[in-house]
């Protein structure tokens, strides 16, 4: 097979493995500021702010590139779905990192303050399940697997099921006002965590599009519904 | 040719599955189409149903039979000795290669119009005239040239120079006055055999544009090598490419939508993606 447009293709690899790189990062980043919350560390919390200037750089970057291409090759069939989902990935990943700067911010405003260790266990156990995810949905992508795309939501079950949890825990803070504080901040670093868990089942809708050409809402049973 | 006044509503149901809405009425079918110049087979068993009142565009690489289907839907490979043309071309319901079907009355209601701009050595009137004075028109001429200028959006440019000659305009003014010429007769279909490739930028746009308004009243098919044309301009598109004995086949028709954003067949995929060759 002859590919006539192969210059235009690399483009279209680039744009794709940039944002694979910053969805690695973006990874790590929640990584990083579960452990600003949970360790607690104000200088993690401030790389994870640092970190997230970078993802906005390169948000713009994409977006001019994208523009670009759109402009300059008119793409079609499944290279105009790549394109879609490449534009959708960018803003989620951008969010996603936005989530990250949340969460680390409550790290820097609740840093000193008495803590309860079933919160602490919570929000890491609701990081590690939403750092899996990423990374599953990161490699359905790559791999254009759309199996492994559909058991992002319920990976992302878990996650929302601990969200809902959180807000007894919190109330079981209530008599001392310090950590009930720090505490109502928690609901505010949970509730981040499973707004990036929404935006990786996101990322898995896309890349059944991309393989099926269909818009699908995914829900815990796999797909809702076809749009 | 009687036959042909028929206004019966056309089978579908051997349209692919990405093809028409069963509801649309096709203005003219190539059932088992095949043509052979010679020895050659250019097209083979081409099954393929234009939708009335809207824009088909025919795509594929060079070679493989579009302009060939496009000119059966005329008679116009009548025009070439070696030409043979075997399945049928269902004109409401009635083969136009049947026996007691008349070429002149069939190319009268399907009208063409080629890659060059081609008018008459004579005046802008005289070209739109052209046709219906050959057919014996016996209504008011100047209303029909100005009703069929302002069809192709020509006549605010030209009603003050009527007697000019035709070839005094510019390429894409010639095209439409070309187009002009085509729709005086009072077609039902006009076949357009790449009308835009030897136009410039803003030209082709003004033809494109052109063909949103003639499609309220004709049904439109349309050669382009432009698949960003058939992108823009057409309502369904169909791809065509050719087998290793160089004969064009029908690969897939549909939506032009879901041809550009997901075709069912690899062949096309490749095809508007640049894999291909």
């Amino acid at each position: 097979m002859t590919d006539i447009r192969s210059h235009f293709h690399q483009e279209l690899a680039d744009l794709e493995q940039t944002l694979l790189n910053v969805a690695d990062q973006a990874e790590q980043m929640v990584g990083m500021a579960v452990d600003a919350i949970c360790i607690p560390d104000m200088e993690l919390a401030a790389r994870v702010v640092a970190l997230d200037n970078q993802i906005d750089r390169i948000y713009l970057d994409v977006h001019n590139r994208w523009l670009t291409l759109m402009a300059r090759q008119q793409p079609m069939a499944s290279d105009l779905r790549m394109m879609s989902v490449l534009l959708h990935l960018n803003t989620t990943l951008e969010r996603m990192g936005d989530q990250c700067v949340n969460i680390a911010k409550m790290a820097q405003v609740t840093f000193g303050l008495p803590r309860s260790e079933r919160i602490i266990a919570q929000i890491r156990e609701m990081g590690d399940l939403v750092r899996q995810m990423i990374r599953t949905g990161v490699e359905a992508l790559v791999r254009r697997d759309i199996d492994e795309a559909r058991l992002l939501p319920a990976m992302d079950e878990p996650v929302d099921r601990l969200n809902r949890n959180m807000y007894r825990e919190v109330v079981e803070c209530g008599p001392d006002p310090s950590l009930l504080e720090w505490a109502t901040r928690m609901m505010m670093v949970s509730r981040a965590l499973e707004r990036i868990g929404d935006q990786v089942v996101d990322i898995a809708e896309q890349t059944a599009f991309l393989l099926t050409g269909e818009m699908m809402e995914f829900n815990e049973n796999g797909i809702s519904g076809t749009g | 040719m009687e036959m042909l006044e028929k206004d019966q509503e056309i089978d579908l149901t051997i349209i692919p599955p990405s093809g028409p809405a069963p509801a649309e009425r096709s203005a003219v079918r190539a059932r088992d189409l095949s043509v052979f110049y010679g020895d050659f087979q250019a097209v083979k068993d081409i099954d393929l149903a234009c939708v009335a009142n809207r824009i088909t565009a025919l795509i594929g690489p060079s070679g493989c039979g579009k302009s060939t289907v496009i000119r059966s839907f005329n008679r116009m490979n009548d025009l070439i000795p070696s030409a043979r043309v075997e399945g049928q071309i269902l004109f409401d319901d009635v083969d136009i290669y049947g026996p007691g079907v008349d070429p002149v009355e069939v190319r009268r209601r399907v009208g063409m119009v080629f890659q060059k701009p081609n008018p008459f050595p004579k005046s802008i009137y005289d070209n739109v005239a052209w046709g219906a004075k050959v057919n014996g028109f016996k209504g008011e001429m100047d209303t029909l040239v100005e009703e069929a200028l302002r069809q192709a959006v020509l006549w605010d440019e030209v009603k003050d120079k009527l007697k000019e000659s035709g070839y005094s305009l510019s390429g894409g003014q010639q095209q439409r006055l070309c187009i002009a010429r085509a729709i005086a007769v009072k077609p039902e279909i006009v076949l357009m055999d790449e009308p835009t490739s030897a136009l410039d930028p803003v030209a082709t746009l003004r033809i494109e544009e052109l063909l949103q308004d003639l499609k309220e009243r004709y049904t439109i098919i349309i050669v382009t090598h432009n698949m960003q044309q058939a992108a823009r301009a057409s309502d369904y598109t169909a791809f065509f490419n050719m087998n290793a004995e160089r004969a064009g086949y029908l690969v897939e028709y549909g939506r032009t939508e879901d041809i550009f954003t997901k075709p069912r067949e690899k062949t096309t995929e490749d095809y508007i993606t640049g894999r291909f060759g």
